[in-house]
């Protein structure tokens, strides 16, 4: 993830609580020189307030040490958790495949008596009777999805590195959606950082997680909202793809939630909640990592950060 | 298939009901039938009765279903071995050819995909069997 | 590495020639099916390294037949070409293995370079 801090916080003055040290120090003195109490008050009561500012400062800045440590906690609590969901999800999915491969195995052993047994019996019944567990089957074929979906987002798909140009692997998966957010009036900026060195990842993991960003930019984005791409070099190594809307914003006790397998804000039957668990899952596996961004109303702003050579490091 | 003798079929998984039903499902097709509850039973089965096809289940307590497929290639070249997995993996696809299985099939499969299988990989021996 | 051998599927016959005349001119080893179960018989009795899949085909479409070749073929790379209102479907063949998505029309050099890659993979993964 890219940090913005440093500029957007309080100054630090670092020689503030020498000035209140020097002040306390000069007013003692004029005081004792002078005789004078109003001088010692007055100097002081300056030293003590530089003091107290320096000491409030040196407060800011453990807070917010400390909120980036929880952050970072959040982080790998969410790694490990997802790891978990993943196996406990395979877990299961195998566990169902059986009783359903029964389930299916009797409806076709039934579509089969029926169809010989009841030879001679009224049609109408008989043709309700097989439409029904042909029914069955069909729904069992829906769960078999489902499963095959569950063990497809646990199984470490071994990725294969290959070379690749990061502008163009973003830049084809724009064209994808573009033609759609066009019929949506919604404009896609580019911004590619131009000669941008080549990285070594898995292809079609990578254009999955950014086809699945711009496709969850595209629903979050009204009619003439703007969604920007945006690549850059990052100074301490990798290379930084960003996705940002204009959209509706994810509101702040959700973004810890966001890249949980299963959770999501969209209507039953719009999304299955696994596309930002399976982003994080691919970003992870490829080295990498993924952050958010976002303010109500406003949008939000998805950054994944890569590696050049899968397993170098990169700023921290 | 349109032959004189019925094509022999071993049917091996640990779930007592998929088996009977599956069984008795290959037999309205036309195939000979029989079944084996767990490995071990499925090699002892074999060394009794002749078999063209087995349908090996990957995951059985006990001796797994790839152990069990080395061990019937071993002594049995010539049968042809299908496997029942719950998800293709690339891991096991390799596993399983490498070990010399004819195919593997997703669970839950409907019977429509497990003949087609079972014709295909008595195909294949036929072939192998000529060249 | 020997030239990938490569099957188009697609419903237009008179794009699918061109595109199987113009890969075989580059020295690729192409060849066409019209329909998915066409391209799933080829795929039985031949050896291909690549496919190229058109999204939208009457009967079976792009998107089954991917799904029919990920669970047969796992090693087999598939591209799939898309014309418009492909974002679900470029999600969901994404999601099921697809090595890439071309739009319609595909600029030959560019669909050249992606089944290059594609190929690439295959024997990177050591089929």
């Amino acid at each position: 993830m890219g940090r913005k801090g440093g500029k957007e916080g309080s100054r630090r003055l670092p020689w503030l609580p020498w000035v209140g040290v020097g002040l306390v120090a000069l007013g003692s003195l004029g005081a004792l020189l002078t005789g004078s109490q109003l001088w010692l008050v007055v100097i002081l009561v300056l030293g003590a307030a530089c003091c107290g500012v320096a000491t409030g400062q040196l407060l800011a800045e453990l807070g917010k040490a400390r909120r980036e440590r929880a952050l970072l906690d959040a982080r790998v609590v969410q790694s490990h958790k997802l790891a978990a969901l993943g196996e406990l999800s395979a877990g299961i999915a195998h566990e169902i495949n059986n009783p359903l491969a029964i389930i299916g195995r009797e409806a076709e052993l039934m579509e089969h008596l029926v169809g010989s047994a009841l030879a001679g019996a009224q049609d109408g019944p008989r043709a309700e009777l097989q439409e029904s567990l042909r029914e069955v089957s069909r729904q069992v074929e829906r769960c078999k999805e489902i499963t095959r979906n569950l063990l497809s987002f646990a199984r470490k798909m071994e990725p294969v590195f290959q070379k690749v140009d990061l502008n163009r692997l973003v830049e084809d998966m724009v064209r994808l959606v573009e033609r759609e957010t066009q019929g949506k009036g919604i404009q896609i900026l580019r911004e590619y950082h131009q000669g941008l060195e080549p990285i070594r990842t898995d292809p079609p993991g990578l254009r999955q997680v950014v086809l699945n960003l711009l496709n969850n930019a595209r629903q979050a984005t009204e009619q003439g909202g703007t969604i920007t791409v945006r690549t850059k070099a990052v100074l301490g190594g990798g290379v930084e793809m960003e996705v940002q809307d204009t959209g509706c914003g994810i509101p702040r006790e959700h973004l810890a939630r966001i890249f949980d397998p299963f959770f999501t804000t969209k209507a039953h039957g719009k999304g299955t909640g696994l596309g930002l668990s399976i982003c994080h899952g691919i970003v992870s596996r490829l080295g990498g990592r993924i952050g958010v961004r976002s303010q109500v109303g406003k949008g939000s702003c998805f950054t994944v950060w890569l590696p050049v050579e899968p397993g170098s490091g990169g700023n921290a | 298939m349109k032959e004189t003798s019925k094509t022999r079929v071993l049917l091996v998984d640990d779930e007592e009901r998929f088996l009977s039903t599956t069984g008795r499902l290959l037999g309205v097709r036309g195939f000979q039938v029989g079944t084996a509850a767990s490995a071990p039973e499925a090699l002892e089965e074999l060394e009794q009765n002749p078999y063209d096809v087995v349908v090996l289940d990957i995951r059985m307590p006990g001796m797994s279903g790839i152990e069990a497929l080395a061990e019937i290639k071993r002594r049995r070249p010539d049968v042809e071995v299908l496997m029942l997995t719950g998800h293709a993996s690339v891991d096991a696809a390799v596993e399983i050819m490498r070990l010399g299985g004819a195919d593997y099939l997703l669970k839950p499969c409907s019977m429509d995909e497990l003949v087609d299988k079972i014709q295909a990989a008595l195909e294949r021996g036929k072939t192998k069997k000529g060249a | 590495m020997a030239p990938p051998r490569v099957l188009v599927v697609d419903d237009e016959e008179d794009f699918l020639e061109t595109l199987v005349n113009r890969l075989r001119r580059r020295g690729l080893e192409a060849q066409g099916a019209l329909s998915g179960p066409r391209a799933l018989e080829l795929l039985e009795n031949g050896v291909f390294d690549v496919a190229v899949l058109d999204v939208r085909m009457p009967g079976m479409d792009g998107i089954e037949l991917l799904k029919e070749i990920k669970d047969r073929w796992p090693f087999l790379e598939v591209i799939m070409l898309t014309g418009h209102g492909s974002v679900e479907s470029g999600i969901q063949g994404m999601r099921l293995g697809a090595f890439d998505y071309v739009m319609k029309p595909a600029d030959l050099e560019n669909l050249l370079e992606k089944i290059q890659q594609a190929h690439e993979r295959k024997s990177l993964r050591g089929d």
